[in-house]
């Protein structure tokens, strides 16, 4: 028995399987992400338009790409806006979340399961969907809540909400926020009820009020939890393309870019892709910098 | 851990439970109501009246079947490819030791963390270059390479959390290695099987950005696309766009009903402890 469990689990000498085994996955890997990170690193120091698609090949223009960004005033107003559209998102969706997750140990047990299919329901609407309820909810004509606004007592028909950059970006962050929610509260609520039972009594038996027994039980036991959802969060705000860019019919104005429109325009609509690329990358180090700790974290986890 | 509820929290909850769901009501009430309905200055919150004509408008607009079947042939192939891919490489990440073991996980987890936004170029370039633009075959290969690291991660959690003693004991009693993966492994690993498959077809059914991208003409379209094609210059048909958008999350909300308490445990596992 020792014997064979000791070939099992430490037989790591010229045994050719693990290999075999990752190797179609580190194929696929490969291919479609490891060559295009290095494909968008060259690019970033190239000049690539039209012409240089056609021959297939980029010029070489050093860091020309990141000074025209880093010089470009533009850039910069961009830059400040994602950051905070993304730090609203992220602080709304996390904090809220959180919040439901707590209130659902104190409900009754009905509408605790409600709010749990709600949440599901919610959870499960594909992005394009979710985004076009939204926009009908809000839209030029016809709209649910102006008809509430209205109905309030204030004059506001035909109210165009994303003349606005303002509430525009609420409306866009709101359905983000929406979306985001579900998958962040049962996170939370699920970690929540993996609190040892054992622990909250003797801290009640020791005389904790309930604000200690948050600080100092429960807090630290979900904090693993609450940095990934966070960093997750981050991860997916701050790269948000798709909301913004149906919500104003595929034609953002300059007022609406965020640093992942800003590529995208630059490549796709006016063949810049070097310049493209140097934003993405940029995009990219801003995100590895912000979420280090999360891969750490993960990393702790895989090393287990 | 339970106290009895509370008032607060009871109507705290009643509150979520309405602001939450409201967008749903909204896009299920709507696709059931005849247009003059939707066409109102005054729209009611419970229909008035009920029809399917959007159901019908939608349904027989220009290219639904052929997005149906795109998007049915895309998830298919990105499913059965990533699952078959993923489950190797989980029992070799799970169950076996190897030089390279440490980077080979550090880079899944890196790519989870790529922003998809960021690469659309250098994909956009690469596909080009192998002539795969405007085919599905491009969309279901760089589905299969985005869902796999997720794919791999839970599989792997599924997996450390069967007991290695099982197969020891199979190998006592006479079994090879293949046997006691067959007979041991994979019947045990059938609901994380079943529940990962489902997160992969749900990605691969709800993506719009790559297949926005890659995919030109409209009959490679797939669901969210034609979902996009709602609104043009003339503005949006609001009715049938709300049929549309129902049929289209229909079977995304069964099947994650039915997965979503093993996926929201797997992407935590293991981060709380006792």
């Amino acid at each position: 028995m020792k014997k064979i469990s000791l070939a099992l689990r430490t037989r790591r000498k010229k045994n050719p399987w693990p290999y075999l085994l990752v190797s179609p996955s580190l194929f696929a890997l490969g291919i479609i992400l490891c060559y295009p990170i290095y494909k968008l690193i060259r690019l970033s120091f190239e000049k690539y338009g039209l012409s240089e698609i056609i021959a297939g090949k980029g010029t070489f223009v050093g860091l020309q790409n990141f000074a025209d960004t880093f010089t470009d005033p533009e850039f910069w107003k961009i830059l400040e806006r994602t950051i905070f559209f993304t730090g609203g998102m992220v602080l709304v969706s996390v904090v809220v979340g959180a919040w439901l997750a707590h209130l659902m140990l104190n409900m009754s047990p009905i509408l605790r399961n409600i709010l749990n299919g709600v949440l599901i329901l919610v959870w499960a609407m594909p992005q394009l969907v979710s985004i076009s309820v939204w926009r009908w909810m809000f839209s030029f004509n016809f709209s649910i809540v102006t008809a509430v606004i209205n109905s309030l007592g204030f004059e506001m028909d035909n109210h165009n909400y994303f003349v606005n950059t303002f509430s525009g970006f609420l409306i866009i962050g709101g359905c983000v926020a929406w979306g985001a929610l579900p998958f962040i509260t049962i996170s939370i609520y699920a970690a929540l009820t993996q609190v040892p039972k054992e622990l909250l009594e003797a801290a009640e038996i020791d005389g904790a009020n309930s604000r200690q027994v948050f600080r100092t039980i429960i807090f630290p036991i979900l904090l693993p939890v609450y940095i990934i959802i966070i960093s997750l969060s981050v991860i997916w705000d701050f790269q948000v393309f798709s909301h913004i860019w149906i919500f104003l019919d595929s034609r953002p104005s300059s007022e609406y870019y965020t640093i992942a429109i800003y590529a995208f325009q630059k490549s796709f609509g006016l063949s810049e892709y070097g310049m493209g690329a140097a934003i993405s990358l940029i995009m990219i180090l801003t995100l590895i910098t912000i979420t280090g700790y999360y891969l750490r974290q993960m990393m702790k986890m895989g090393s287990e | 851990m339970r106290k009895s509820s509370s008032l607060f929290s009871n109507i705290s909850g009643v509150i979520a439970i309405i602001l939450m769901g409201f967008p749903v009501y909204w896009m299920i009430t709507t696709s059931f109501k005849p247009k003059e309905d939707i066409l109102s200055i005054n729209p009611t919150l419970i229909p008035r009246s009920f029809s399917l004509s959007n159901y019908t408008q939608a349904v027989t607009k220009e290219g639904f079947m052929q997005a149906l079947l795109n998007s049915l042939i895309v998830v298919v192939f990105t499913v059965v490819i990533s699952i078959f891919v993923a489950l190797f490489a989980s029992i070799a990440v799970a169950r076996m030791k190897f030089r390279g073991k440490q980077i080979y996980i550090a880079s899944i987890l890196i790519v989870q963390m790529l922003p998809l936004s960021a690469l659309l170029i250098p994909l956009y370039l690469l596909l080009s270059k192998l002539q795969l633009t405007d085919k599905l075959g491009g969309v279901v290969l760089t589905y299969i390479a985005f869902v796999l690291p997720f794919v791999i991660w839970t599989l792997r959690g599924f997996l450390i959390n069967i007991p290695v003693e099982l197969e020891e004991a199979g190998l006592v009693d006479g079994c090879t290695r293949p046997q006691v993966y067959r007979k041991i492994l994979f019947p045990l690993m059938a609901p994380g099987l079943v529940a990962t498959s489902v997160f992969a077809f749900i990605q691969a059914w709800n993506e719009f950005l790559l297949a926005y991208i890659l995919l030109s003409s409209q009959d490679k379209a797939t669901m969210p696309i034609w979902l996009a094609g709602f609104t043009n210059r003339f503005g949006t048909d609001w009715g049938p766009l709300m049929a549309a958008s129902t049929l289209t999350a229909l079977p995304v909300v069964i099947f994650f009903s039915l997965i979503q308490n093993k996926i929201a445990t797997g992407v935590t596992a293991g981060a709380v402890k006792g």
